[in-house]
């Protein structure tokens, strides 16, 4: 600490110690004159008594600052010239430095954030996600992991293994704080959540056991960063009323700051007990049937009980609940079969520290993947580093050769390599701390394009990765900065004096090798990178199926405004038609799924065609309007379209015509005409198939690109239809109709928020987001990575050359064409690229394992992408030696045997 | 340890420290001073001197140190280590002068 002072008033010292010797000097010399010498001598003989000044001055250094600090202050001091004195060195090195550390720490932080962080709840990793291993028999409302509200109950009671069992289920809902309502994200959750969690209130109190028994007064718990932002921390919130979809319910608290909810993806902003549910969820089954598969069911082992055992210990107690379900009276008539496939089903249970997360399962495998991705790029830096610094010792190595014959000694030059490639790291770790947030961001803006809500994401840097990928690369520096250091202190010092040409020394062996290492991690990442951005190609150049261009589509959810079933059907007719009578809309539908969001409403259909037989499996189904398919741009195969009286025969008679997909005729009807034949929804023989198939349509898209599934159609406003996804295709621009569009909704009611508006090409981009940053970053990346190579190739060539300038002088002087210099010089990159090849090859294979489940439609080991991907490699690695390689060509021999 | 203890007496700068040092000792003491500037410096960087610049009796500007407390402690510390080696020294003297 003191030294670094001295350091800093280093000015100061100096010119005091000046003074304080000189004043010794001048009083020494006025007692010598005085004692009878002449000036001259009596200075003479001073300076002898005092000794060397200089070597005092240094003395007097090393007192202020330990010497190791001086000579280390020296050493970056002369580093930072040589730095300024080569910046495009310099400039390469920070950056691939600083590009390295900065995308591994932004990825890895946020695969840490969406995969792995644990949540801030008592005792985390007693925490269990249960599952259900097959076929439920229930209607689905949600995404993954889902049971039944009764199913939890149940497991509540098995004591021996769960201290406690909590279910929750995320729902958009209309909630108002008492100004107009808005798009909120609630949770339903058991009573047991929070206890079960351990998570306590900020203020007021958290939802208790009674809260979710039958007959409880209505009551939420708000979300502290809801509260925070949407009721400004108001103090005087408890006892509030908020209404969630126009029900009245008491705010009882707010939850513990640290809580954000169960799923990094999705933030509530408030919690309800699962007795709101029908206020919450209009048209939802009842909480206590068996048959809705809904929610996320977590429990709490009991200390010193493993996940594996609870799982092996409960499949007796479930198979006997399934057997006891299937006597029951509620329990739907299904084929024997599908009956056996339920009673085949068991329990799964699984660690869950972290939690659930809906953005674990679409982004986590990318995210490992890109992680993966980045560190061999920072591999990559780190060798195309190492291979810069060998180069440039090499360079160095007269002069390193030249100091130690003046007597510096070798730990005293590795001192001061070890500060050159100090000084680098730290560059190049400043810049990436600035460059990793750039980073996440952009990566943060992929995941939550089509996250609903709010997500739980920060861009904050986990900055123990930071200094992990920091020091990897320092020491990597370090190390590639030391070998010319080791290599010169086993020289005998004469002979590396003397001896300036011939050879190639073993320092260019292993920069040959470290270039091969190099090319084969190139090859990796860029076939990587070629397959994701052919399977983004390959997507959007496959379009939906239909015409997305001036297509917009809305939503509207009336029952959350408090409208009963049939009342809600009504609007959503009134609706419809205003926006139809729009002078600015050429084509108008309405479907009760919203198309290309993922979700889909599936059943398994009964088919009478002849013979009856079920599907088997689900059959995507959707319900639309009239001219959906003309409004969509949908081919009509065969038979017709919906007209109005398919539509005008709601009162209970259910729908009377389907329209089916060609995908649907193939798989059922191999390919005779189905028109005419009769389908229903389940399976069982209690159904009959009274609805006719009136029309096939061309195949689209339903709720993916990638969704090439068997779909069927049945007319709105027969069926269910309490929500609205409107199709409207307008004249002009999207952004110009909503304004017309919003005034034909408020015309209907002037309360009803729109749930979403966007253009359909926009829906398009949003759900190639994870395809999109795949391919964005991989070939980022695989950019990167190709650069690196041919820097790495160029150098380790061009100093080949410089290094055997004579021998090829002596060679052309003695006869040898000019072509066998080039080739001389092609020979060995040609040699290192194919080896690089060689190695990578194998590795392409379990590459291709890896990212096989993120492609569409090609191979991972697609012979074309493949071979394109080495010709490149190849060519550009050949033309960055070429460059070397035409030097040595042109060498003249006179010169070059002049040459030092 | 000497430093320390003409330095007892009052402030002095680095040339009149080795003028005394010479004195006092009669001349058996040949102090180095090319040694004598880092030997303070080294003192004053462990806090058992402090400087400060003052005229000095030809009237320029002289660097003077004086003991610090700390400085006081320690030269009481190394003249009892250094009585107690010379008095070992001593008896070891004396029984080898015995016969």
């Amino acid at each position: 600490m003191k030294s670094l002072l001295n350091w800093l008033r280093r000015e100061r010292l100096e010119d005091g110690l000046d003074r304080e010797l000189t004043y010794h000097l001048n009083r020494r010399i006025a007692d010598l004159v005085e004692s009878g010498l002449t000036e001259q001598e009596a200075r003479r003989q001073a300076v002898l008594e005092l000794g060397g000044l200089t070597q005092i001055r240094e003395e007097v250094r090393d007192v202020w600052l330990t010497r190791w600090v001086r000579d280390l202050v020296c050493d970056l001091r002369f580093s930072l010239r040589s730095l300024r004195r080569s910046p495009s060195f310099a400039v390469t090195v920070v950056l691939s430095l600083a590009l390295g550390i900065g995308s591994v720490t932004a990825i890895w932080s946020l695969v840490d954030q969406v995969v792995l962080r644990v949540l801030p709840v008592a005792e985390p990793e007693q925490l269990v996600l249960v599952d259900w291993n097959g076929d439920q028999v229930a209607e689905t409302r949600g995404s993954s992991n889902l049971m039944s509200y009764p199913f939890c109950r149940d497991l509540q009671s098995q004591d021996r293994y769960f201290t406690g069992v909590l279910c929750r289920h995320l729902t958009p809902v209309n909630l108002s704080t008492g100004g107009d309502p808005r798009q909120a994200t609630a949770e339903i959750v058991s009573g047991s959540y929070f206890s079960v969690l351990g998570v306590g209130p900020t203020m007021g109190r958290v939802l208790r056991e009674d809260d979710g028994q039958p007959g409880a007064h209505p009551v939420a718990v708000l979300e502290y960063g809801f509260w925070r932002s949407q009721l400004a921390s108001a103090p005087d919130v408890i006892g509030r009323k908020i209404w969630i979809n126009q029900h009245p319910a008491t705010v009882v608290g707010v939850a513990a700051e640290t809580f954000r909810g169960i799923d990094v993806g999705e933030v509530p902003a408030i919690w309800i007990p699962v007795t709101l549910t029908p206020q919450a969820i209009p048209g939802w089954l009842p909480v206590n049937n068996r048959r809705a598969r809904w929610m996320q069911v977590l429990g709490r082992l009991r200390p010193g009980v493993s996940a594996s055992q609870a799982q092996t210990g409960l499949q007796p107690w479930f198979k006997a609940m399934l057997e006891e379900d299937t006597r029951s009276e509620g329990f739907p008539h299904i084929m024997p079969e599908r009956r056996a496939r339920f009673l085949r089903s068991s329990i799964e249970i699984t660690p869950a520290p972290e939690g659930h997360s809906s953005l674990r399962g679409r982004f986590g495998k990318p995210l490992w993947l890109l992680l993966t991705a980045t560190a061999v790029l920072l591999g990559l830096a780190c060798l195309n580093v190492a291979g810069l610094f060998l180069a440039r010792c090499s360079a160095r190595d007269r002069e390193i050769r030249t100091r130690m014959a003046l007597g510096a000694s070798g730990a005293r030059l590795g001192r001061q390599l070890l500060a050159d490639s100090l000084l680098y790291a730290l560059l190049g770790g400043l810049v990436g701390v600035i460059v990793a947030p750039l980073i996440m961001r952009t990566l943060i803006s992929f995941v939550a394009a089509d996250a609903p809500g709010d997500n739980n994401l920060q861009s904050d840097v986990d900055f123990r990765v930071l200094l992990f990928t920091f020091l990897v690369s320092s020491v990597a520096g370090i190390l590639s900065g030391l070998a010319p250091a080791v290599q010169a202190g086993r020289d005998s010092l004469m002979s590396s004096l003397k001896e300036r040409n011939g050879t190639v020394s073993g320092g260019v062996r292993l920069r040959k090798a470290t270039i091969t290492v190099q090319i084969a991690f190139t090859l990796l990442l860029l076939v990587g990178a070629a397959l994701f951005v052919r399977t983004l190609s390959t997507l959007t150049g496959k379009g939906t199926g239909f015409s997305t261009s001036s297509l917009v589509s809305f939503g509207v959810n009336p029952s959350r405004n408090g409208y009963a079933p049939a009342d809600a059907s009504r609007l959503i007719r009134r609706i419809y038609e205003g926006v139809r009578a729009l002078p600015a809309t050429e084509g108008t539908a309405v479907a009760n799924t919203r198309l290309l969001a993922g979700g889909s409403w599936s059943n398994p259909l009964t088919i009478l065609a002849g013979e009856r037989f079920g599907t088997g499996r689900d059959v995507r189904l959707n319900a639309v309007s009239p001219a959906f398919f003309a409004t969509l741009g949908a081919r009509i195969i065969a038979g017709r379209d919906f007209d109005e009286r398919d539509s005008l025969t709601s009162g209970g008679t259910g729908p009377r015509a389907a329209i089916v997909n060609e995908a649907f005729v193939r798989r059922y009807f191999g390919g005779r005409s189905p028109l005419g034949a009769r389908v229903c929804l389940g399976e069982g023989p209690s159904r009959k198939p009274d609805i006719e198939i009136v029309g096939v349509v061309a195949n689209f898209n339903y709720s993916s690109l990638r969704d090439e599934s068997e779909q069927a159609y049945f007319p709105i406003f027969a069926g269910r239809p309490t929500v609205g996804h409107f199709y409207v295709r307008v004249l002009g621009a999207p952004e110009a109709a909503f304004q017309s569009i919003r005034g034909a909704i408020r015309a209907a009611d002037p309360a009803l928020p729109i749930t979403y508006y966007s253009s359909v090409d926009e829906q398009v981009n949003r759900s190639l987001s994870t395809e999109r940053m795949l391919a964005a970053l991989s070939s980022g990346f695989g950019a990167l990575a190709l650069l690196l190579s041919l820097v790495g190739v160029y150098g380790v060539m061009s100093f080949v050359v410089t290094h055997r300038t004579r021998e090829i002088g002596v060679r052309i002087a003695l006869g040898a064409s000019r072509s066998s210099a080039l080739w001389l010089v092609l020979r060995d990159a040609i040699v290192m690229v194919a080896t690089g090849t060689a190695i990578a090859i194998p590795f392409v294979r379990v590459l291709g394992h890896f990212v096989e489940s993120q492609l569409f439609g090609l191979k991972p080991t697609d012979p074309s992408t493949v071979a394109a991907t080495i010709l490149v490699l190849v060519l550009t690695g050949v033309g960055a030696a070429l460059i070397p390689a035409l030097r040595a060509c042109s060498i003249d021999p006179t010169q070059a045997l002049r040459f030092e | 340890m000497l430093i320390l203890q003409i330095l007892t007496l009052e402030p002095a700068h680095g040339y009149s420290i080795a003028q005394r040092l010479e004195q006092k000792s009669k001349a058996v003491v040949q102090v180095n001073q090319g040694s004598l500037y880092p030997a303070l410096h080294r003192l004053e960087q462990k806090g058992w001197l402090v400087a400060e610049w003052k005229p000095s009796e030809t009237g320029r500007e002289a660097k003077f140190y004086s003991l610090t407390r700390a400085g006081r402690r320690q030269l009481a510390i190394e003249k009892e280590s250094w009585a107690r080696l010379t008095s070992a020294v001593q008896l070891i003297f004396n029984e080898g002068g015995r016969p």
